[in-house]
């Protein structure tokens, strides 16, 4: 638990798109150098426990993604060599390097989104904009661990009673396409006397209400508006900060409003990250007076 | 979704959202101002597709046992998902589209999408599988009583949906790592994908071939013994 789980899902939800929104629809290389370690950084600190595979994975889609660019795309004014009568330039290299820049930043972004966002605040969300969608998910994602438990117990029953055997493939096969039956005639049946029961407690009488522990407190509000202030002030700093890639790299001078925009978007990224550091420094602190 | 009470602005919306909204998107994204940024617009459009069918499901009523049937359509989806080199989600969608309808075709497909993109990685790329998935499933409830007959067509049905499918995805890699639409990056990217679209027709077609009967005849069982 970190000082973001704790925040009002709306407002963290607010937050991640408003960060992985403008790193999204922006090719500034400021902003998505920004985005990407902004990004990078936060999930390094919310957790810690995933494996350095995963990363290194993601250095490598960095990688490809890149160098695909300047193979297909042959703009630019600068040419790096000739490939097969098709010169590779430096400006179709660049624009790709900041196309997976983008990519990434937001899949990092997204992956902590993921790791945040828990069922029960999914289904907050939900509650608020369409009870009816949230009942279904709800349900769905009860369904999921349900069937498991249910596969296995079926197939202990059915190995029990001799009909179950994993001798060879076609057996194997055979086996698992009744179980597979057996658990979606179960599963309907299931389901009807739930929903009968559903039926029976009053379900549809009235517009469903659904029960949450999020509140909105103060700091909920004082984050979304922050996150807001920056939001509004980066995407009208970036409007300013033109950059292009093709035929050469051209950008317009910095000024006060680029400046601005670079800033406002550079704290929008590192919020969480300083929030999560924060909050750990002062419980080291409050535990060293202990 | 009741925010807006006004039963008037509510139909005037239904009509303006898909036929002018949408148009207009598409027309302000071709004109020169968002020369590189079709992604916006086709984002944009994704997302006001979704939420008017959500909005159209809400207001309706419909049965407990209706949606509770659509929750086991999904969460089966979510756990074939699992399974490697087996991509149930737009098979289950077409059967549940035929037996059940259009509507409840959709929305296991699309929610389907949703819900596993939290186990196999949520992005921006969700709104438009969840599009796909969906159309796929609406489609198929239009043409149940076909499709219902013929066993063939079916399977034409299955597999088609499964390349249609790996092609909008790829239109969308190329409109995320480009911004606006590229020939040859677009088929790079088909060719490029060409695996996951082979497997994505066959495994289509291999589990509407298996399944499709058995499958149907339990919902057709269930919905005359319980009369969903």
């Amino acid at each position: 638990m970190g000082a973001i789980d704790r925040i009002n899902p709306v407002a963290a939800a607010v937050y991640f798109l408003a960060a992985a929104g403008i790193a999204m629809f922006s090719m500034n290389p400021v902003i998505l150098s920004l985005s990407l370690s902004g990004a990078v950084c936060f999930f390094f600190i919310k957790s810690r426990s995933t494996g350095i595979k995963s990363h290194l994975y993601s250095l490598l889609l960095f990688i490809v993604m890149a160098l695909i660019n300047p193979f297909v795309n042959h703009n630019g004014v600068t040419v790096l060599f000739i490939m097969n009568d098709n010169p590779i330039t430096l400006e179709a290299l660049i624009y790709g390097i900041a196309a997976s820049a983008m990519i990434i930043s937001v899949l990092y972004w997204f992956r902590s989104f993921t790791e945040i966002m828990t069922s029960d605040k999914l289904l907050y969300i939900f509650g608020r904009l369409s009870p009816k969608l949230a009942l279904i998910l709800s349900m769905a994602l009860r369904f999921v661990p349900m069937f498991g438990n249910q596969l296995y117990k079926t197939e202990q029953a059915q190995k029990a009673a001799g009909l179950y055997k994993e001798d060879n493939i076609a057996d194997t096969f055979k086996g698992k396409t009744d179980i597979f039956s057996i658990i979606i005639t179960w599963g309907l049946e299931n389901g009807i006397i739930t929903a009968d029961s559903m039926t029976a407690r009053g379900y549809g009488c009235a517009r469903r209400t659904s029960f949450s522990l999020f509140r909105w407190r103060k700091g909920d509000f004082i984050f979304l508006a922050i996150t807001a202030a920056l939001f509004a002030a980066s995407l009208w700093g970036t409007m300013a900060a033109d950059f292009a890639y093709y035929p050469a790299i051209a950008f317009s001078e910095a000024d006060y409003r680029t400046v601005t925009g670079f800033t406002s978007y550079g704290l929008l990224v590192f919020l969480p990250s300083i929030f999560e550091i924060k909050e750990a420094l002062r419980w080291k602190y409050l535990k060293s007076k202990i | 979704m009741n925010v807006i009470k006004n039963r008037n602005i509510r139909n005037a919306l239904k009509i303006i959202v898909p036929f002018v909204i949408i148009p207009l998107l598409a027309a302000l994204g071709s004109a020169a101002m968002f020369e590189k940024r079709h992604i916006i617009i086709s984002l944009a459009a994704a997302a006001f597709s979704l939420l008017l069918f959500s909005a159209g499901f809400e207001r309706k009523a419909t049965g407990g046992r209706r949606m509770v049937i659509v929750a086991i359509m999904i969460a089966l989806c979510i756990v074939g998902r699992f399974i490697p080199f087996f991509k149930p989600v737009t098979a289950i969608s077409i059967i549940t589209a035929i037996y059940l309808g259009g509507e409840a075709g959709f929305l296991t497909g699309s929610l389907a999408a949703f819900l596993s993109n939290f186990y196999f990685g949520q992005g921006p790329w969700t709104a438009f599988q969840m599009l796909a998935w969906g159309l796929t499933g609406l489609i198929a409830g239009y043409l149940a009583e076909p499709l219902k007959r013929h066993k063939l067509l079916l399977l034409i049905y299955g597999a088609f949906s499964g390349v249609i499918y790996s092609f909008v995805m790829d239109v969308w890699t190329v409109l995320w790592y480009n911004g606006g639409f590229d020939g040859t990056l677009f088929l790079s990217a088909v060719v490029s994908a060409l695996p996951f679209t082979v497997v994505y027709a066959v495994s289509n077609l291999a589990f509407l071939w298996l399944m499709a009967r058995p499958f149907g005849e339990k919902l057709e069982r269930i919905k005359i013994k319980y009369g969903v």
